[in-house]
């Protein structure tokens, strides 16, 4: 499975040298494309349960980006993911980010396919060509 | 009068679906779908939708509740008509578990009327109500019942130009639930376990404007998706004129590839016939079979031979095997225990056209009884009846082989009461002469023809019969103890 989009994508969405903050910035909104595009086909509870396990997975090598065991709701996950990679160095944040991203997708295409996940995922990912330039401002 | 609505019928994708349906899905059609647990009626459902949605098709498939839709994308995709690339395309899932879990089924409703409209889809399917109502039972709020729902989604759904499909689980009792009548069609699917096989059936409870084909109806389900065996087909064959050969039982008369075999009939089979070789355990009537078979390439005539035995002899491997692999005769082998008869008559029929086969042996009945469901084996003599009306409407000629102990009290030729349904018999027999086991034969009838009337011994070897001289010296042969007769006679 060809990943090199989503670092594209998380390179496109927080521009050339960016601090903490963009990235963390960058990572949220893709986060929030994904549960756009696999909500309405597995359900957010599916889209839950799936980030739960990457970000358990991820934190294993990123010990930072794991939750407290408070069982807190999907919604506000984001938010706390967000705060927890801005604190960090840019490095470390943008590969925690990416990291996250290719274990959500793994384990997505261990259940349901590479095929299925590349055609529900797409849309998500920045195209091979540089296109979209007006999204990158907004 | 000509503008009365013509309704345009859609091809299921479900081989065999059509055919019961009296012509496929009628359009804009609201149909249920029906079945307990693991019956298949997700699985026919995205068979049907894969089959029929195309970009001007396009199908919502909203599901709710239920199986969790990872695990129906992930199982679904094992079977081939799951086509990746008409997702999000031609076909798009909804989930609404969120909704239905908030407990306001006005919503549910408008979700599913909003989602229609926006997408306006010409197919639309809905996975399962069933979990929908269950969970409006939780809600005490919820003044919603089963019916209107199902109403109320038929009237939104009917205005939108959509064939709608609604799966359900319904435990298919004696008297269906009154909500089923708000439907246009009504599939009901069922799986019955009886020992260690297992069967499944489907019925088309409803289909309304069209004349459906009544009864159970049998399917398996492989990688292909749902196969349904259409009872229909048996009738239509032997129903339908134009089916039939000009002449099937013209004068043609086969040889039967065993020398001085087609003289005791009277100048071989006649073509067209059914005959039944009966037998006790090793009297060689595979042998005389596959002697039929080769016959009838040496001569040009391909042929069939449906096999159940288990272990087959090493003459029948070495000749069947080569010819088989050479193209010439068709072989079925099935050692599976849960075959219905509709199953093995439609895969036998397809391959005698695709063969344009003129001879058919089925080996052995005893076999084909075993191989059967144990809920078909109670119908076994009506199946064998209509396998054997079916291969007659097609004009082959068949040979069937049967099992029969050796009993010298009476004289048998079927275990099943069968003898009647073929026009020819052959009976073989052991008989003691001389402290040895000997083997006899005896053409016992051929409809409408003379034959021979004769008990005339026969030897096996090398894998052919070879047919001696007639008994007559003896007589009682058919007790099993002959005693000499003209012999004894002239010494006295």
């Amino acid at each position: 499975m060809n990943l090199e989009m989503i670092r594209k994508t998380l390179v496109h969405g927080s521009g050339d040298f960016p601090d903490s903050s963009a990235i963390a910035e960058a990572t949220l909104s893709t986060w929030h494309q994904v549960a756009v595009r696999l909500g309405p086909v597995i359900g957010s509870r599916g889209v839950e349960a799936l980030f739960n396990r990457s970000l358990h997975i991820t934190s294993k090598s990123y010990p930072w980006l794991a939750v407290d065991e408070s069982g807190e709701n999907f919604a506000f996950q984001f938010p706390d993911l967000r705060a927890r990679i801005a604190l960090r160095e840019p490095v470390d944040a943008e590969e925690a980010s990416h990291t996250l991203l290719v274990n959500f997708t793994e384990l997505l295409a261990t259940l349901i396919g590479e095929s299925l996940t590349m055609r529900l995922l797409e849309p998500v990912w920045v195209a091979p060509a540089p296109e979209s330039e007006q999204e990158k401002a907004s | 009068m000509n503008n009365k609505v013509a309704i345009r019928r859609l091809a299921s994708g479900v081989p065999g679906l059509d055919e019961i349906l009296g012509g496929g899905l009628p359009e804009y059609s609201f149909n249920l779908i029906v079945g307990p647990p693991g019956s298949g009626k997700t699985t026919m459902a995205h068979q049907i939708m894969f089959a029929l949605a195309t970009r001007e098709r396009p199908a919502l498939f909203i599901t709710v509740l239920g199986e969790p839709p990872l695990k129906m994308l992930r199982y679904q995709q094992q079977f081939s008509f799951f086509d990746v690339d008409k997702i999000n395309d031609s076909i798009r899932f909804v989930n609404l578990s969120d909704d239905v879990s908030m407990g306001n089924f006005d919503q549910v409703l408008a979700r599913i009327t909003q989602e229609v409209e926006a997408f306006s889809p010409a197919l639309v399917f809905v996975d399962s109500f069933r979990s929908v109502m269950l969970e409006a039972q939780n809600q005490p709020g919820s003044a919603l019942s089963l019916q209107q729902f199902i109403q109320q989604l038929g009237i939104q759904l009917s205005g939108c130009q959509a064939t709608t499909f609604l799966i359900g689980e319904y435990s298919s009792g004696s008297d269906p639930h009154p909500v089923l009548t708000v439907a246009d069609g009504l599939l009901s699917l069922e799986q019955s376990v009886q020992r260690n096989s297992m069967v499944r059936r489907m019925q088309v409870l409803k289909m309304r404007g069209q004349a459906t084909v009544p009864g159970m109806h049998t399917f398996r389900i492989s990688n292909n998706g749902i196969n349904i065996f259409s009872a229909a087909q048996v009738r239509d064959d032997t129903g339908d004129a134009s089916e039939l050969p000009a002449s099937p039982r013209s004068n043609v008369r086969l040889s039967m590839g065993v020398p001085g075999l087609d003289e005791m009939l009277g100048g071989g089979l006649p073509s067209g016939y059914s005959m039944l070789v009966a037998g006790p355990s090793g009297s060689g009537k595979t042998i005389l079979a596959t002697a039929f078979l080769v016959e009838g390439v040496r001569l040009g005539e391909p042929g069939i031979i449906v096999a159940f035995e288990q272990t087959p002899s090493q003459s029948w491997i070495r000749t069947i095997d080569d010819m088989v692999r050479a193209g010439c005769i068709g072989l079925i082998n099935t050692r599976s225990l849960d075959l219905s008869t509709d199953e093995i008559v439609q895969h036998l029929v397809q391959l005698i056209h695709e063969m344009k086969a003129t001879r058919v042996v089925i080996d052995s009945l005893s076999g084909f009884e075993l191989a059967l469901a144990p809920n078909f084996r109670e119908d076994f003599r009506e199946s064998l009846f209509r396998m054997v009306a079916v291969l007659a409407g097609l004009g082959v000629t068949v040979l069937l082989t049967s099992e029969l102990e050796d009993r010298y009290t009476d004289l048998r030729f079927s275990p099943y009461g069968s003898a009647f349904l073929t026009d020819a018999i052959i009976v073989q027999r052991y008989i003691e002469i001389g402290s040895r086991l000997k083997r006899v034969m005896a053409v016992v009838k051929v409809r409408g023809s003379t034959h021979s009337d004769e008990i005339r011994q026969f030897e096996i070897i090398d894998g052919e019969v070879i047919i001696g001289d007639p008994v007559l010296e003896y007589e009682g042969l058919l007790g099993g103890q002959p005693k000499q007769t003209t012999a004894s006679d002239t010494v006295d």
